[in-house]
């Protein structure tokens, strides 16, 4: 899997593709500012961009906005956004409404290579990698007496998490040391208490649980 | 005022207490030498006089007021008993002698309007000018033949006489009592001279009656002189009282003067207070800012002072530009509080300003100070943190590494490695924790908008921005903008009980408006809690103005102005 690195700190950059090298991708191209990614990425498109949000000229939003442009431009190309912090409201705007091929991680997941390397192969492959720490504040909104959310038990909720990050079942059951079939079941289970219409088996079920919780 | 000059006035005044001296000689019995008549003569023809001349100047001051008249008449009516000083009793002068008695009557029951107000005012008078015409015509028909009943009608008349005359002055007297007891402190303050004078007159013409009963007697001259005083003092407190306006208005006057030649004895306050004679007046000035009153100092005035002080409101066309907080007897002489304030408009108004200065230094250090030990007390959070978290964090790393290099067990070192990573994670978690404290990094990334869409998307219920922001703005403006919708939204997510909020914010001019609004259960007084309490400071420090609109029951809305400059 070929994977572009645009980031300007350049120790972070450096050990980005050092451990990227490490677990088995090809790192097609390694740079500082979002232009030259994008640039990059139009000539030669790669499996996965990672780009972090801070970028030069202003080190404000630039790499946030350069992950929509590409998700517009290039639907086939996976964006995985790695930042300092997570914020609901970024997750929304670099969605958009899609959750093929998009990743939006803390950058302290690349200390688990093996997890940060599943998450960059599912953004590759169509599917998508959601920071627990924004899972949690979008699930943390559900707090008011009556929310449905409150009906799901404390196992269900597990799984609603795990859903929203972007997992497959079986990467569920392994998580939860529980059998695929018993998370299909707690999916079907959620997706009734929760009212929601789209099928626990569909792929963008990803979609129909985040625009539950951010709704 | 008298618009009329005051030296006609004066003229006319002796002149028709000089006619009125030539009537007087004229119709006597023994024209000429009136001095001769002894003091009674003398004391009665000046107080004819002042009546006369006293209705004059009053009729001429205040001519719509039926006083004067009433005076100058009762002048006249005087002449009659005048002439009976003379030796040689005429008819007619018997007969008219007692008209100024009913005058007065009228005169004392109509003043200080003019009019008889009280049907009982008026009873009384009718009364007093039947009997001043029927006791004295009835004693001059005595001295003719009658038949029998008629000489005994006049005669009991005659007895009864007496009883009739006091029975009325006790009635005049009664009604005066009165009237003065429910006269407030001001209405006595302007009537006293006349109503005094007046009361002392009907008590002595009673007495002077009742000392005829007892035939002559060495205490009769005393009395009647002493009646005749009382009632010569009546017009002259009259022009005393006049005289005591004159020099109120006076006193605005020199108030004029002495602000104009910024000949200050004291403050502004001071001398409104000597010139409306109102040692305890307040003077509070609006201040547009904190929307209330405040004093020279900047501190706030009560506006509900109690009962016998008032709240008089000075305005400057249609803008507040102060109030009087005054004696309630001041009430009763509007003009001249009108004039004193219409004088004193200018400077109010740079007194206004200096107050409003004063009270926004005195809230700004107010919270200036509350937002700079705010600030302290974070720098010292953020410094324990720092020591308590990040510090020890990776001094255990340190450590911990250094373990696993100096290990002889090669089987102990990933175990070692995998404890650092934890605590390295960790210190990055504390040290997002303190730079977010320090500075929202959300506001750096995506300026205020972004960042008020952040407290949007995490707020537990449905949030409506409405974010009408196209130019950048100071990153002082914007934090503060931050902080303020954080704490807001806070607070409708602690208290408010609402389904959904709202957020605006718009430029309006130069200046930020930050509006937070829920529908919930509203009753939010920053009063009660400290949390709306740091927002108006957060507000105030930022040359801001924080209000809250929170009816019971129908949400909550919290606006903030903050200056972009």
């Amino acid at each position: 899997m070929r994977v572009a690195i645009c980031e300007d700190s350049t120790l972070f950059r450096e050990g980005l593709a050092r451990l990227l090298t490490e677990a088995g991708f090809a790192v097609a191209a390694s740079v500082e500012h979002a232009d030259e990614l994008l640039a990059h990425v139009a000539k030669d498109p790669p499996d996965v961009a990672v780009l972090d949000i801070r970028l030069p000229p202003t080190h404000t939003d630039e790499g946030l906005r350069a992950a929509v442009t590409l998700r517009e431009r290039h639907p086939q190309v996976g964006v995985l956004v790695l930042s300092q912090y997570v914020r609901v409201s970024y997750a929304v705007e670099l969605l958009g409404g899609r959750t093929e091929g998009v990743g939006y991680l803390l950058k302290d997941r690349v200390s688990d290579l093996a997890e940060f390397a599943a998450a960059i192969r599912r953004v590759g492959s169509g599917g998508s990698a959601l920071d627990p720490v924004v899972v949690e504040q979008l699930v943390g909104r559900h707090r008011q007496p009556g929310d449905p959310l409150r009906m799901l038990t404390e196992r269900e909720r597990a799984v609603l998490r795990l859903m929203a990050e972007g997992r497959t079942n079986m990467a569920i059951a392994e998580l939860l040391v529980i059998a695929e079939r018993t998370v299909e079941k707690h999916c079907t289970s959620i997706f009734v208490k929760l009212g929601l219409e789209a099928s626990p088996h569909d792929h963008r079920r990803v979609l129909a649980v985040l625009r539950y919780l951010n709704a | 005022m008298a618009t009329r000059s005051r030296g006609t006035t004066a003229l006319l005044a002796v002149a028709a207490g000089g006619v009125w001296l030539l009537v007087v000689n004229a119709l006597g019995a023994s024209p000429g030498a009136i001095w001769r008549h002894g003091p009674i003569f003398v004391l009665g023809a000046l107080a004819g006089v002042s009546f006369l001349a006293g209705g004059i100047v009053a009729w001429r001051e205040h001519p719509r007021n039926q006083v004067g008249p009433l005076m100058a008449v009762l002048g006249v009516a005087w002449i009659p008993q005048q002439v009976l000083f003379f030796p040689g009793q005429q008819l007619w002068a018997l007969a008219l002698c007692g008209l100024w008695a009913g005058m007065a009557c009228h005169l004392f029951l109509a003043f200080p309007t003019g009019r008889l107000d009280l049907v009982s005012y008026k009873v009384v008078t009718g009364l007093a000018y039947v009997l001043a015409l029927v006791l004295p015509t009835a004693k001059a028909l005595m001295r003719f033949p009658m038949p029998v009943p008629l000489r005994n009608f006049t005669d009991a008349l005659d007895a009864s006489s007496w009883q009739l005359t006091v029975l009325m002055s006790g009635m005049v007297l009664a009604l005066k009592v009165k009237r003065w007891r429910q006269a407030s402190m001001a209405q006595r303050r302007a009537v006293a001279p006349v109503t005094g004078a007046s009361m002392v007159a009907t008590v002595a013409f009673a007495v002077d009656r009742l000392a005829e009963l007892f035939g002559p007697n060495p205490l009769q001259v005393p009395i009647t002189l002493v009646m005749l005083v009382s009632f010569m003092a009546v017009p002259m407190a009259y022009l005393v009282g006049l005289m005591r306006s004159r020099m109120d208005h006076g006193r605005v006057a020199d108030l004029v003067v002495r602000l104009s030649r910024r000949e200050r004895r004291g403050t502004l306050r001071d001398e409104l207070a000597a010139t409306l004679r109102d040692p305890g007046l307040v003077v509070g000035y609006w201040t547009a800012e904190q929307d209330r009153y405040v004093d020279a100092d900047g501190r706030p005035v009560d506006l509900n002072p109690g009962p016998s002080r008032v709240v008089t409101r000075v305005d400057q066309g249609e803008a507040p530009l102060a109030v009087l907080v005054h004696d309630v007897a001041l009430l009763e002489q509007p003009l001249l509080v009108e004039a004193a304030c219409a004088a004193a408009a200018l400077a109010l108004e740079n007194e206004r300003l200096t107050a409003d200065l004063r009270a926004r230094l005195r809230q700004l250090a107010a919270s200036r100070r509350r937002m700079l030990q705010w600030g302290e007390a974070e720098r010292r959070r953020f410094e324990r943190d720092l020591h308590d978290g990040v510090q020890q964090r990776l001094l255990s790393v340190a450590m911990t590494l250094g373990l696993a290099e100096a290990g002889t067990d090669p089987g102990r070192a990933a175990p070692l490695i995998g404890e650092a990573k934890t605590a390295v994670l960790a210190a990055l978690d504390d040290l997002r924790a303190v730079s977010h404290g320090i500075h929202p990094p959300v506001l750096t990334e995506r300026g205020l908008s972004g960042a008020v869409k952040e407290l949007a998307a995490v707020a537990p219920m449905a949030v409506t921005c409405d974010l009408a922001l196209d130019e950048p703005l100071p990153q002082a403006v914007e934090s503060a903008a931050y902080y303020i919708v954080n704490e807001a939204l806070a607070n409708v997510t602690k208290h408010a009980a609402a389904s959904k909020a709202w957020v605006r914010l718009a430029l309006v001019g130069r200046r930020l408006l930050v509006e937070v609004g829920d529908d919930g259960v509203g009753g939010a007084d920053p009063a009660l809690g400290s949390g709306l309490a740091g927002l108006a400071d957060r507000a105030e420090a930022n040359g801001g103005k924080l209000t809250i609109d929170s009816p019971p029951g129908k949400g909550t809305v919290l606006k903030v102005v903050l200056p972009c400059a």
